[in-house]
């Protein structure tokens, strides 16, 4: 596997929502910041529009 | 081609501490890391680079790996905790893409994209369920052959030979013990 071949899929994770299991074992505090709900967060702040999880949530609702 | 390969061990006796990637990381914390090119992002000169970059349409997995490959040539991170850090840069650029109103393509494969296999294709077009019964007709054709009878080549009525026939063959009485003779 290429150096972009691994770039694309971890980035497809990251947008799945996945993140690596033992990755906030290894934060001082055992709380990871930059989070894909964080990145949500951001988005809904600067751009004012709900993001997909927000969408599926309404529609099973 | 083979003698061109380094040789085993050669690693061990270069110098290779001018190379930044071969000396401790500045950055191995994962927090730490996306800050940090999240702010290389927003550097007005790497904010330009990345925007032209989106405006001659690079997909933002692209321009990821890029900026990826600079901070890890630089010695600031290591390779395993830049890949990490791949998703998180890739939606910040995707929500500074849109706060833009650029277009942008992320360069990830579609989850709905139906890949084409081989398989799938014959599948598709019925060729495996032809080829499938053509081999069971074939199997059905096939007879085991007859055995030869008569000739060289033909198998014998009796498999053991005579015991005349074997004791000439092993050399039979002809052969005569010898003696040892007594030295003087």
């Amino acid at each position: 596997m290429q150096f972009q071949d691994a770039v694309k899929l971890s980035i497809e994770k990251f947008l799945d929502g996945k993140m690596p299991n033992k990755l906030a074992e290894l934060a001082d505090d055992g709380v990871l910041y930059h989070t894909p709900d964080y990145f949500d967060a951001l988005e809904e702040e600067l751009l004012g529009e709900p993001t997909k999880k927000d969408k599926e949530k309404k529609d099973a609702k | 081609m083979r003698n061109s390969s380094p040789i085993p061990g050669a690693n061990l006796l270069s110098d290779t501490r001018n190379y930044a990637w071969h000396r401790p990381p500045d950055i191995v914390d994962y927090d730490e890391a996306v800050s940090y090119l999240i702010s290389k992002v927003d550097d007005p000169f790497q904010s330009q680079m990345v925007m032209a970059m989106l405006d001659i349409d690079a997909q933002i997995s692209t321009i990821v790996s890029t900026l990826l490959l600079q901070a890890v040539s630089t010695g600031k991170m290591p390779i395993d905790l830049a890949l990490l850090t791949a998703g998180p840069l890739a939606r910040y650029i995707e929500i500074t893409a849109k706060d833009l109103g650029k277009s942008y393509d992320m360069g990830i494969r579609n989850k709905d994209e139906i890949i084409i296999t081989p398989t799938l294709l014959k599948q598709a077009l019925g060729i495996i369920e032809q080829e499938e019964d053509e081999g069971e007709v074939e199997e059905e054709q096939v007879e085991a052959p007859e055995a030869p009878t008569g000739g060289l080549m033909g198998i014998p009525d009796e498999m053991i030979a005579p015991v005349d026939e074997q004791m000439e063959m092993l050399g039979g009485s002809d052969i005569e013990e010898e003696e040892p003779e007594d030295e003087l």
